[in-house]
């Protein structure tokens, strides 16, 4: 059945599928991993870079990358499909911001984005995008947002979520470790970040790239040597806490 | 016929069977001297080569029936022969006893001689320490492991891919395997393609015990969590015993996924 009603994006399915959008999905999936964590100060992005070829100018490689100066957004799926939304985005920003004399919410830059996705959905000779976007930042009320879109054009708000390749594991680890106690502290966010990216991650420390934002505070890309930084002392914390384990049940 | 939405013309499939059906069978009957030689040489092409990789000799298949076997493994796919390698065939030392080769007209080549190693090709290794591990002909006693991996759109469930817990195992195996198996069973519509088909409707007929382990995942390169979800495998009758260690396997197979990671800028 799939295959009569899978070619054009403006085909319904007997059974009220939209075949290409979720096709777009998969797609994304080939991207690699972005978390985002909206903690109660602090909202965190977290990607696995993927590695870069030798004679490849790493800082055009990026998966993080600053809409305004209070928001920010990671993506996975299709490079070119992301740069196009991202330099709309962009756009859409200072033009909201010289029009009406007020920076973006989180809220309306992502809808802007939804709809855009959601336009390609529905034209004739066009596919959709194939990208899903995590979307932080804070609001001129000082409360924390974490957005997720996806190809079909819906957005959500999220206290945490992941996209991209091995997303579900990545979830999963978040629904069990996400508590209020984990996301009072910055660094216990940053730190859960880290660790839900290090489930899926296949090498380390250095296959991953961070940012965050606080409160009043630009947008902070952390180096390499800070993110080996807080690996080490969670790898510390690990084996203390085996420690205190085998000594238990010795 | 059938017109789509933008004006192509598809052919609708038809069971009745097509119009012209008479004149074609009567060409087929007059087939030339030339088209005999041709397809006596495309037959030729198609032959399996047997040889041993080294050296280049051809190998006699009577060669290979000498190594007799009880448990005979099949790894299909790059996630699969990584999984193999690193937990099974570096806990022992195996070693290499031939390589089979074949062309048919889908292979990229036409030269059907000269193929690369990444061309229909198929290394055998048999355990020194333990030479009944491994075969090439059914015998008697033989048990037949397979293990695969497929893209998770191709398990079929009412669910969205979404939502599936992928990398995940099922398995499918032959009315004369009698042992536990080590994860679900793969649910109807149960359909399996390629080798591993062939291999599992072969032993069937052959009343072989054979067992396919299929991993579904949503990554088809080479990839750490896919390779490590054939794990639960190593407690299988099929393979107990051959992984020794197995985390020095997992950081083997670790630095097998470094060293292979293709640069892709399409996707990021």
């Amino acid at each position: 059945m799939a295959s009569r009603y899978d070619r054009a994006i403006t085909v319904f399915s007997p059974d009220g599928h939209l075949f290409q959008v979720e096709y777009a999905q998969e797609a994304v999936k080939k991207g690699s991993t972005a978390v985002g964590i909206r903690g109660t100060n602090i909202v965190v992005l977290g990607v696995e870079k993927k590695s870069v070829a030798k004679l490849q100018d790493e800082r055009t490689v990026r998966k993080i990358c600053a809409l305004d100066d209070h928001v920010c957004m990671a993506f996975a799926g299709l490079t070119a499909d992301a740069r196009v939304v991202i330099n709309r985005a962009r756009v859409e920003c200072q033009s909201h911001k010289l029009t009406v004399e007020d920076s973006v919410t989180v809220e309306y830059i992502t809808r802007f984005i939804a709809t855009l996705k959601q336009k390609y959905t529905q034209s004739n000779g066009r596919r959709p995008f194939g990208i899903s976007a995590l979307i932080v930042g804070f609001d001129d009320d000082g409360i924390p947002r974490l957005y997720q879109t996806d190809p079909s054009g819906t957005y959500h708000a999220w206290k945490a979520n992941a996209i991209g390749r091995s997303a579900k594991t990545v979830r999963e680890f978040l629904e069990k470790n996400y508590t209020e106690d984990a996301i009072s502290n910055d660094n216990e966010a940053i730190k859960l970040a880290i660790r839900a990216l290090l489930e899926v991650v296949q090498s380390g420390g250095k296959n991953i790239e961070l940012a965050i934002i606080r409160r009043n505070q630009p947008l902070k890309m952390f180096s390499a040597k800070e993110i080996e930084l807080q690996v080490s002392e969670l790898e510390k914390e690990k084996e203390e806490a085996e420690k205190k384990k085998s000594k238990k049940t010795v | 016929m059938a017109a789509t939405f933008f004006g192509e013309v598809v052919k609708a499939p038809c069971r009745a069977g097509a119009e012209d059906d008479e004149e074609e069978e009567e060409e087929r009957r007059r087939e030339t001297p030339e088209d005999r030689e041709v397809r006596r040489q495309l037959a030729r092409k198609r032959e399996v080569r047997l040889l041993r990789r080294q050296t280049k000799a051809s190998l006699e298949v009577a060669l290979l029936e000498k190594y007799s076997c009880s448990r005979f493994i099949i790894a299909v796919g790059n996630n699969a022969v990584a999984f193999l390698s690193s937990f099974v065939m570096n806990s022992g030392v195996w070693e290499e006893v031939g390589c089979a080769k074949l062309w048919n007209e889908w292979c990229r080549t036409t030269d059907a001689v000269h193929m690369s190693p990444t061309e229909a090709h198929c290394v055998f290794y048999h355990l020194k320490s333990n030479p009944s591990v491994f075969g090439s002909c059914p015998k008697k006693n033989m048990q037949v492991t397979v293990l695969t991996c497929r893209h998770v759109t191709d398990y079929k469930t009412s669910e969205s891919t979404g939502s599936l817990p992928s990398p995940f195992l099922k398995a499918l195996k032959t009315q004369n395997f009698k042992d536990p198996v080590c994860c679900s069973l793969l649910e109807q519509p149960n359909i399996v393609h390629d080798l591993p088909a062939a291999v599992l409707s072969y032993c069937q007929v052959w009343q072989l015990p054979a067992v396919l382990y299929l991993c579904y995942t949503d990554v088809m390169k080479l990839d750490l969590l896919t390779a490590e979800a054939f794990k639960p495998v190593l407690s299988s009758r099929g393979l107990k015993g051959l992984a020794k260690n197995v985390p020095q396997s997992t950081e083997i197979l670790r630095k097998l996924m470094t060293a292979n990671e293709v640069q892709s800028n399409i996707y990021t």
